[in-house]
Parts: structure tokens; sequence; C-alpha cells
């Protein structure tokens, strides 16, 4: 089809606020500055896992320049972003479960008498065994008060047990060709913003408070704290200043915002908490380290017959998204392949370690490592091309998968045909000297989950737009702009629709005093949801220009579109008017302009348990294809570059969707060639390297070239066609790099980070294996 | 511990000559924000590992976190907030039209460090801008479009030095009025 | 993060700095570029109460290729054309020492009086407390050797491997004089004792051997990022060679020990041969054999010693002309 002729749709225009980004000028929560702020501090756990026997702050509390100090006891109801897992309290009450488990919070005048008062705060604590890791917690516990959460279901230390069966598998398997199978290792990654998480709060003297965080979820910041401090929601007020990246990492609610809002509950003064980088790692919530098994079969055509997944899960000390990311391991494995029999087993442990959460791609990038790697083992024992392999089994557009997913729009076959031909793959694949490879892998992501958190039955994102008399359209939505630039998204959509360029919209989504509930960046939702809501709110206020137009000039309401500010009759163009004129009418006996739009899922899936997980009301595609080769003395992959196909239904800001691919391919070579969550069985539940030096993240010298290629299925329930494009792109850079290695050098690489030491332990295994 | 007086520096940051009074064990990056309002510089780690607070110090660019404020004393500062001028530097533009910025919180750091190596060498390959944002790093953008930014904006500057013929710099000036 | 307290005191000449060194002894830290220390002192490491700022002592700034101020700026002497032209492997190892930021105001002398590292000793405070520290910091304890009393945290600048192969010597500046040490002599074990700089003294210049520059010259460095981070194994390696006839020869490992490690005690035997890939590999496992690596920095010692071999057989085949001298002297 011939894309629709759009003016600002489509347009690589640059991101809405990016001028007060370069300029200096962007205030992000730490740049505030409100009169009067007080420095607060958290003091945390220095143990992984503790009793804490007595909690003395009175000499802190004396010291001159202290305004306040807050422990555990004074806001004792627990938290999480999940309602079915709210277990994490602000500070320790009677316990601490990890290293760096906030403890107390002070007020002072300066950062030096806070860190001064946390030396006179007495802490005596009783420590117990810490369990290091998932396997350890998996330990039967005779005493349930034992356990890290006594008040579990499981005998042992686990948090979540999800089993699924689709199909019959092991019929399946036993008729199999070929049951490609493999156990995968992955270390625990974080997600490394460049912005370290701070939270300013300040309980006014009319008794409301205000807070102002860096965080990707405002709503559900909103509805913790007035669970935690007692207060009507009504009575809070949340902003959200330009937030330095979040990536699933400031997708909770967090301890610290609970600690700086009863610290100014206090003293009634403004108090601001900004972390250091090390409380960053300690706080981030990052990607689970996992223990993944895999099976997938396949018949002797190379079409798959079933897919076995069980996977163990490091949680760290409380809930956080650990119920969902359980999930997420299987069931987003349900796609881009057809696959009719299938089986799942998802746990997620409890650990004395800061807790994991969601991370971009989330549950859904450890298991796609592991299956397209065995996809690839599937392919050479059936002796087929891997990527006709892939376009054979792929699931077509607007079908339904065995566990109920609605799929509609699906451009996979066109990514993997783009990045095939582009990477002259045919040439390549086999083909290249020892140590060169070549590899391929697809995606598969939901593009908003079709469920609110918590039950509800408001719509997920709402947006209102008001225009006056100067013309300026300001569009008010809760969807939280994280740099993603759903700001930007949000600008062009009611831009396009009321024919104007984006220089008229003023997009305010920081208050939630002004703003309308949006459920806040995750599960990549934000384009698709917020999006249409954007577009209905603009439709209506459309209709209220068109009406005034036909008043002026006569005409029916279909006669008239909307472009270069102007309103333009179709089948008389002298009765066009300018947007000025055709607004000036419609203010007439009428006041401003209002119009709410608002997005709600369709109801979705199947009737079995769980089948809420992974739904989505469409789902987004992609292909890449990594070159590389391998240092064999050194064990070092160079990248060579990278080709990267992706289905995002249709590109609304083309610029912003190519810097999202890039920025994933970026972030996921990061987990699949060097980050690491360090631990230490000797480090007593310490990260070994919580510092930007220490966690390496790759640098611009690292950066491989980049071929990015937008697929544009058109997806007929998005927003002019579009879906995500801010984590689906992750997902196949980490498995491509997998399987050009095994090009390379032959094998397959099954714990991340893939290090050059691993690569050399694996090619003496292989030599070894041979001789 | 008590700790030692405060002492007044008088440097010039971004054009203005300011004088302020800083601890011995301050460091540059908190004067800025904290006492100046130069909120544009950021803390991203404090350790000299993220780049985030590049500014230039006579003209070289530095991690203000890595440096003490008494450093700075009689020395020429810029931060972010002295490039545009009043209307923004090529880089500034170019960031913005290549998509080299996402979130923005590195942004300052890496047109810091870009500037310095646009000041030094006008026409960097791929490989010298690599290797002079090398010590700033970003976790949205994978780099490329930032290095994309820094070639356009080279050109940018090349071309502006370039002299023009009077006719193309009135037809310039004609169709891109001032103010916009 | 703020600086622990301490007193600023800015010297103009070598002697101010020394008088104030001596006059505050162990209660005082002497800060080049702040690069190193400043790290350290964020993190509550061995904070003093005294701190000297070389920045102000012109004499330490000015350098040619046949001396380097201690003071010099490790960008100025990477970009120097007199230096790429005479001694390349200089500008080429400054050119791995951490980011291009911070090689603007760190300088040659801080890089080779950079502190020893270890995974348990470079924490915050707060980390630190709850192993409850280690030899190094306000333990007593190591925690990478059970029951060690010597520390053992790792030399890891990139400049000194380099500079000892190329025969250098350091003038140390003192309250009785000056004296010149051979840099190779300059580090003395013990994670925590470090170098042989007593009471008052300070480093003042490197001064390198007119001859070096007839000397063939490579450095290696095995670290995971191309920028940033520190090596967890150098290689240096400077030859007289004629052609691939090595003629004498210098190998120096950095981050492998509490000091550089010499290892021209391996190689002796290889003086007088051709080097082609196979001696090249010999006097790697050589280089190899024996090696004490402890696990206390990013790769594993088993890694890094095979690397010692694979970095060192690179080298010598660089010196011998059987590969082109890296540009930048990355792996």
């Amino acid at each position: 089809m011939t894309p629709p002729s759009w003016n600002v749709i489509g347009k690589p225009i640059p991101q809405v606020g990016s001028r007060q980004k370069v300029t200096g000028e962007a205030l992000y929560t730490d740049d505030l500055r409100i009169p009067g702020t007080l420095v607060g501090k958290i003091l945390r756990s220095p143990h992984a896992s503790a009793r804490i026997v007595r909690l003395d702050v009175s000499a802190a509390l004396a010291l001159p320049g202290v305004h306040a100090i807050v422990t555990g006891k004074d806001a004792p109801r627990p938290f999480g972003v999940l309602p079915i897992s709210k277990d994490e309290p602000s500070m320790g009450i009677d316990r601490v479960r990890y290293v760096g488990e906030p403890v107390a919070g002070i007020a002072a005048d300066d950062e030096w008498i806070a860190m001064e008062a946390m030396k006179l705060i007495h802490v005596e604590y009783l420590p117990t065994k810490p369990i290091d890791d998932a396997k350890q917690a998996l330990a039967e516990v005779a005493n349930a008060a034992d356990k890290i959460h006594p008040g579990t279901k499981f005998g042992n230390n686990l948090h979540k047990m999800v089993e699924q069966h689709f199909g019959d598998l092991p019929k399946a398997f036993s008729e199999s060709f070929h049951v490609a199978k493999g156990h995968f290792e992955y270390a625990g990654i974080s997600h490394t913003f460049t912005e370290p998480m701070s939270a300013v709060a300040h309980f006014d003297r009319d008794g409301r408070l205000h807070i102002w965080s860096a965080t990707q979820v405002p709503h559900y910041l909103h509805r913790a704290m007035s669970e935690v401090l007692g207060l009507p929601m009504s009575r809070i007020r949340v902003i959200r200043p330009n937030v330095g990246g979040g990536f699933g990492g400031k997708s909770d609610p967090f301890p610290h915002e609970m600690i700086a809002s009863l610290l100014t509950m206090r003293c009634r003064r403004p108090v601001r908490i900004t972390f250091d980088r090390e409380e960053v790692f300690i706080s981030h919530h990052g990607r689970h380290p996992s223990e993944i098994d895999v099976a997938v079969g396949c018949d002797k055509n190379g079409r798959l017959t079933g897919l076995d997944i069980d996977a163990l899960i490091d949680g760290g000390a409380y809930g956080s998204f650990g119920v969902v990311t359980s999930y997420y391991n299987g069931v987003l494995a349900q796609g881009p392949y057809r696959i009719d029999n299938f089986k799942y087993r998802g746990r997620r442990a409890y650990t004395n370690k800061p807790m994991s959460g969601a991370m971009r791609g989330h549950g859904a990038v450890n298991t796609r490592y592991a299956l397209e790697l065995l996809f690839d083992e599937c392919a050479e024992k059936v002796g087929i091309d891997p990527a006709e392999m892939r376009i054979q089994n792929a699931l077509p557009a607007y079908t339904t998968t065995i566990n109920d997913f609605r799929i509609t729009s699906n451009g996979v076959v066109e990514c993997i045909e783009k990045v095939r031909d582009a990477s002259g793959w045919k040439d390549k694949r086999g083909k290249l000297p020892f140590g060169h490879g070549i590899g391929l892998a697809c995606s598969f992501y939901i593009s908003g989950s079709a469920l609110p958190i918590h039950r509800t039955r408001t719509p997920q994102s709402t947006v209102h737009i008001k225009i006056d008399m100067d013309g300026g359209v300001t569009v008010h939505s809760m969807a939280a702009e994280i740099g993603q630039g759903s700001d930007t998204v949000l600008a062009q959509c009611v831009a396009e629709i009321l024919g104007l360029d984006v220089s008229w919209i003023r997009v305010k989504t920081e208050d939630s005093d002004l703003a309308p509930i949006d459920l806040g960046s995750y599960s990549s939702r934000v384009t698709f949801m917020m999006g249409n809501a954007a577009i209905k709110a603009a439709e209506n206020i459309r209709e209220q220009l068109r009406k005034a137009a036909c008043r002026m000039a006569g005409g029916e309401p279909t006669d008239w579109v909307f472009r270069d500010a102007k309103v333009i009759n179709t089948v008389d163009p002298s009765k066009s008017m300018t947007y000025m004129e055709a607004l000036d009418e419609a203010l007439a006996d009428n006041g401003a302009l209002i119009a709410s739009g608002w997005y709600q899922s369709p109801k979705l899936g199947g009737a079995y348990k769980g089948a809420g997980a992974g739904l989505s009301p469409t789902y987004s595609f992609g292909a890449y294809i990594t070159e590389l080769h391998v240092d064999t003395e050194t064990g070092f992959v160079h990248l060579d570059k990278i080709w990267a196909a992706h289905d995002c239904g249709r590109a609304l800001n083309p610029l912003a969707v190519k810097s999202q691919i890039i920025g994933c391919v970026h972030m996921g070579l990061g987990q699949v060639l060097m980050e690491q969550w360090d631990f230490n069985h000797r480090s007593k539940g310490n990260i070994r390297n919580p510092s930007l030096l220490d966690y390496p993240m790759l640098t611009a010298k690292e950066m491989p070239p980049v071929d990015v290629f937008i697929v544009e299925s058109d997806d007929k329930e998005g927003p002019f066609g579009a879906k995500e494009a801010g984590e689906g792109p992750l997902l196949p850079i980490l498995p491509s790099v997998g399987n050009a290695i095994y090009d390379a050098i032959g094998v397959r690489m099954r714990e991340l980070p893939i290090t050059p030491a691993s690569i050399l332990r694996a090619l003496e295994a292989k030599k070894k294996g041979k001789s | 511990m008590s700790q030692p007086p405060k002492e007044v520096i008088k440097f010039e940051v971004n054009g203005r000559t300011v004088e302020v009074a800083v601890r011995p064990y301050d460091v540059l990056l908190d004067v800025l924000r904290n006492e100046l309002d130069l909120i544009g510089t950021k803390r991203g780690c404090d350790q000299g590992s993220c780049g985030c607070c590049a500014i230039h110090m006579d003209g070289r660019p530095v991690l203000s976190c890595l440096t003490l404020a008494k450093w700075a004393a009689g020395k020429k500062i810029t931060t972010i907030e002295g490039l545009a001028n009043p209307e923004p530097h090529p880089l500034q533009t170019a960031f913005e039209t290549c998509g080299a910025t996402q979130c923005g919180f590195c942004t300052p750091g890496f047109i810091m460090s870009a500037k310095a190596l646009l000041d030094r060498n006008a026409e960097p390959d791929e490989a010298t801008i690599k290797e002079h944002i090398s010590g700033n790093v970003c976790r949205c953008t994978g780099y490329l479009q930032i290095v994309e930014a820094v070639q356009k904006a080279s050109e940018e500057l090349l071309e502006k030095d370039r002299p023009h013929d009077a006719s193309v710099v009135e037809r310039n000036r004609q169709t891109h009025p001032a103010g916009r | 993060m703020i600086l622990p307290p301490f007193t600023l005191h800015e010297p103009k000449t070598v002697d101010e700095a020394v008088a104030l060194k001596t006059k505050f002894g162990k209660d005082a830290d002497f800060v080049a570029g702040g690069t190193d220390l400043l790290c350290n002192y964020k993190y509550e490491i061995n904070a003093k109460p005294h701190v000297i700022s070389l920045g102000t002592v012109t004499e330490l700034k000015s350098f040619d290729t046949t001396r380097i101020g201690a003071g010099a700026l490790l960008d100025d002497v990477m970009t120097d054309s007199g230096m790429r032209r005479d001694l390349p492997v200089i500008p080429a190892a400054i050119g791995v020492i951490s980011s291009h930021l911070l090689r603007q105001t760190g300088t040659v002398g801080g890089n080779l009086m950079v502190d020893t590292r270890c995974f348990w000793f470079n924490q915050s405070k707060f980390w630190r407390d709850s192993i409850s520290g280690c030899l190094k910091s306000e333990g007593d304890a190591c925690r990478v050797v059970w029951g060690a009393k010597e520390c053992v945290a790792v030399y890891s600048g990139d400049l000194a491997p380099v500079l000892i192969t190329l025969g250098a010597s350091v003038t140390i500046a003192g309250p009785k004089g000056r004296r010149v040490v051979p840099l190779g002599e300059f580090y003395e074990h013990d994670g925590i004792k470090r170098h042989v700089l007593g009471e008052g003294e300070l480093l003042v210049e490197i001064r390198i051997p007119t001859e070096a520059r007839t000397w063939k010259a490579s450095y290696r460095k095995l670290r995971t990022r191309e920028s940033f981070d520190f090596p967890v194994l150098g290689v240096a390696v400077a030859a007289k060679v004629d052609g691939d006839l090595l003629l004498d020869a210098h190998v120096n490992l950095g981050a492998v020990h509490t000091t550089p490690l010499s290892r021209d005690g391996a190689i002796s035997q290889f003086i007088g041969k051709r080097i082609d890939e196979a001696t090249a590999s010999e006097i790697g496992e050589a280089v190899a054999d024996g090696l004490v690596i402890h696990n206390n920095t990013a790769m594993t010692p088993a890694y890094r010693r095979k690397m010692v071999a694979v970095f060192t057989k690179r080298c010598f085949l660089d010196v011998t002309g059987k590969r082109a001298v890296a540009e930048t002297a990355s792996r």
C-alpha cells in the first residue's frame, strides 16, 4: 500500500524538548532549586541478612543542622509496584534483607551534616546466614520465620512459580526429528541510565505533599505513596521532571521516594535525596540473574514441533516486577514462530541481594537468546538455511497463538528478508574464514501490556487538549517522557490531526495536578496507548473546529481537511480559512476548546490461570544480523557490522525509531559481551562492581556500525499504524551475536556475558571433544 | 571533624567573572551546580567514569567532578550554558537534528567534548571523533548518531568559515531571517 | 559525594612542595591531576588532612624527549610531535590510559604513582565497612589471599612498564636534595608500600636515555573496553633488533603484580636468536611461566596468565617488524 500522505507523522523531526537538553537548560530532578531544600541521606544496611536488634537515632537527631530522622517504624506498610507482591518496606523494620537496604533517613542542612549524622545512628544487627543465589533458595527451610519472607506459601525461599502446558509436548518431542536442548546461564545486569535516581519531596503548609521524582511510573508512585504515607491521593502531587533514562530501572516506586516524603512530612522543609552511583546499583532492579533450560524440537523439514522452557530466576530480596518476569520468561517465546506444543515452568527465588525487576525487553531477553541459538542448532541438524527456516516457521499476520495471544500485523518475514539481503548473508554464512562469522536472530515483543497492573476500569491512558484564543494547543498527559521521545509522539499525533506543525503544540506531561492518568513508561505501551488517546482527543477538537467552519462558511463537516494551519474546503476551496479563523469562530460563545481522549485495551486472551501475562493489543517483530570476528588467541569478539530490521507498524518519527534501535543494539551488546552484576560469595552480598568504571557499558569505540531498516506493517489498531520500537529491538542483538560466534568458531556460548576467557574455554573444550 | 574555612576565589565562567567562596575540598562540579546554578553540567558518577560533568577549563575539556574548585582560580571556564551565544552552536542543533540526544543527561558532556575537538581539529575523521567522545558514556543512543552530529557540525562550521560571495550571504539572510 | 575535608597547599616550587610534605609527613598526600587520588578520596580511601597540589609547580610541567616533568599532562605528551617521532611507544601507551577526558588533567607522574588496585579495596567506605575492610584500608585481613601478611593490590599504571623497558630513571627530590633512581628500582613489593619514596620525597621527572630511540618498542594492554578501564594486564617490550635478529630486549608486565614486573630473566635465552612466530610464542610462554596472579581485578588470573604469553608474543612480533607497530597499544 502507499503510505498516506501525512505532514507531521513519519517525519524525522527533532525531539520535543531537545533544544533545552542541548543547551543545558533542561531541568532534571536534582537540578531543581527550591529555597530551603534540605539534603536527605539514607543509612543503609551493611548486612545481607540480619535482624535489627536496636536502632537508636537520638544522638544523630541531636546534631545541630539535623532536621528529621525517620526509620522503618515510621512507615510500616510495605509497598511494591505489583499489587500481588507488596513486600518491600520503606526501610528495614525488624530485619534487613540485602546489603544496602535502607534503615534510616536523615534530613540535614547539608550533605556534610547528614553524613556526620549517619555515623551517629546506632544500629545493632544480629546477622543471619544469607541466601546467595536462586539454587540455594530452593532448599527447604524448616522454620518459616527463617525464610526471607516468612509469609510466602512455599516451604523454601521461592517467591513465585508458574506452570503452563499447551498441546502435547512429550508426544511432539518424541516424534521430532531433532530436539535441541541447552542449559543457559545469565548474569544479572543493570539499566545503567546516566541520571542517578533523585527525588525532592515537599509537604507544604496546606498539608499537601509534592514530590518531584525521576520516575517512569508517576501514577504507580502516586498510588504507592498514598498507601505508605496514609495520605489520600488528592493530597499528593507527583511531578516528573526530565528523566535521564530509565529502561525499567525507574519503573517501581522506591524507598527513597517514601523516605524523602516521610522526612518532609516530619520537618515541613523540602527534602532532596539524590543517589550516588553505588546507590543506583543497589537500587536498580535490573535484569534477573537467570538459569534457563530450553528445548526446541523440529521435524525433518525444519518445522518447529514444540518448545520447553524451565526458568529459575534470582529475584533478590523483594518482589518488584518479579511475578511478571516469572511469566514473561516463558510466554514471550510464543512468537515470532508458530509453536503448537509448549510447556513452561518459571520460578522466581528470593535471595539476599538487591532486587531484580523490569529491564528493557523485560523477561523476554534471556529466553530469546536460548531459543534463537537452539533454533540455529535445529536448522543445522536439518540442513536448512536458518534464515529460510525462520521464514518457514514465522507466525502469519492476524492469527492466534496456542496460548491465545492475538497476533495482528506482523512484518517478521520482511525483517528477515531485509537483513538477509542487505548483509550478503547467502554469500557469507558458513563461508567466511575461521574466526569470522555471521548470525541471525528474530524478536517478538509486546506493544503495551493489555492489562493494567492493578484492577481498574479507568482507561490506561487519557489525553486532554485545551486550545484558547492564542491558538496554541496544550496537551496534557501523564505519560512519562524518559528520553524515549513520548512527548514528541504526543505532539506529532495531535499536530497531524489538527493540521498544524509541532511548534503549535505544548506538551504538558509532568504534573499530576494537571495531566490525566497514563499508567507510565513500561511494557512499551506509551506510543500505542497514549498515541491512540491523543488521536481521539485531537479528533474531538477537530470536530469542534469543523463545525465552526461550517457555521462560518457553510458546507458539510466532511468537506474540510486540516493542513498547514489551514482549514481547507475540498469542495469549494474559496471557503477555506486559516486555522486561527476557524478557531476564533469555535471559541465564540463557547470559550476555550477542550477535549479528552482515552485508550483502553480490548478484552483479549484465554481463560486459563496466568492468561493475562504477555497479552498485548499488538506485538512488534524484528530480525537482526551480526557480522563479527573472534580473535582466537585472546577470545575477544570484534563486531564488524549489524543489520537491524524492526517492524514498528509505522515509524511516527523515523529519527526516534532509529535512535531506539541503535540504542537497543548498544545495550544488548553490553549484556551479551561484557556487562554483569558481579556477585562473589566472598563479597558478603555486595555487588563487586557498583561503579561505572567496573560495570562496563560499551563506549563509542566498541560500537559497530548499524544499518537500520524500519519495517512498517501498518497495525490496524495502532496510532497511524504504529507499534512499539523501544524494547523489542533489544531482543535479537544478543542471539545474533551468539549465532555469529557459532558461525565463526563453531561453539555455542551458553553463558552470558560471553567473556574472552569463556570463548577460549569453549574453544579448548571443542578441541578436546574432537581429539 | 571540623570543616576548614571557605576562601573566595575568582574565575571567569562563560565570559563573566565570578567570585565565589569555596572550601579547599570542594570540587568544581559542586560549585558550578550549587553556588552558580549552572545545572547544565551533570553529575552522573562523580568518579570520572561517565563524562556527564565535562566542561572546558582554559579551552581544555576536563572532568569537573575530579577538579578541585580552587584549581579554577584565575582560569576561564566554559560550561554548556556558555555555548549558545545566544543562538545555539552548530553542535547543539546537530545533536537535535541527528537524534543524538534522547534522555539528554549525558548530552552536555558530549557536546563539551565534541566542542573541544572541533576547536582543535576542524575536520576530524570518524575514529578521531570516537576517540574524543570515548570519555563520555551514553546509555540511550548507542553513540552512532552522536558521531554523525559531530560530523555534521564540523561540516557546517567549515562551510561558515569559507569565504562567501556577497550574494550568497544576502540570500541566506533573506531565507533565514533572524528569529524565524 | 563530598570529599573528606583537607587543607589544600599550593606550593610554587619543588622545594616548597618537599618542605610541606616533610612537615606533614603521613598526614599529607601530593595531588597532581587528581584523577586517581580524588576518586579514592571520594570513597574515603586513606584520605589525609593535608593535600599538596602540584599544579602550581611550574618546574614539573615541561618535557622533551629526554626528560618528562612529572607534572606534564598526558594529553600534551601524547600529542607532542617530537615524542611521536622519537619515542612513539610513549604516546601509544598514553593513548590507552583511561579516557580522553581523563588524560586532559592526568599527568605522567600521576600515572607512575597511580595507587595499586583491588576489587576489595577500590570501593566506597560503606562497601568496605560491610566486609570489615582489608589490609590496605581499615581492616586487618587480606580479602584476596587467605592469611596474607602483605597486600597484593595490583600495580595498574600503563606507563611504568613501558618506561622501564626503555631504561628510564626518575629524579626524586627530598629534604636532603635530589637523587636519581632507575625506574625499574622505583617500585617495591607490597600493595601498600608501593615504592621507594621516603619521607618528604617527591617524584620530579622521568629521564629517558637517548639510546632508547634506537630501540623498537611495543605496549599491549588487556582490558574489557577501549576506554576508561585500567589494565588487567600490560605488556611492554623494548628490543634492540637487526631485522628479526634479537640483539637485546626488556620485558615488563603491568597489572599482574603489586609492582611493574620485569621478566628480563625469563627471556635471556632468546637474545641472539631470530624472531619468528614460533620463537615469539616460546618467549611468550617463558614470560608467562611461573607467574602468580591473584584474583582481584576484572579478569580471571588463569586468563590473564594466558594473555601474558599471547601479548608478549605479539609484542615481540611488533618489535621485529612482523606486525605493524600498533598505532594504539591495544591488545
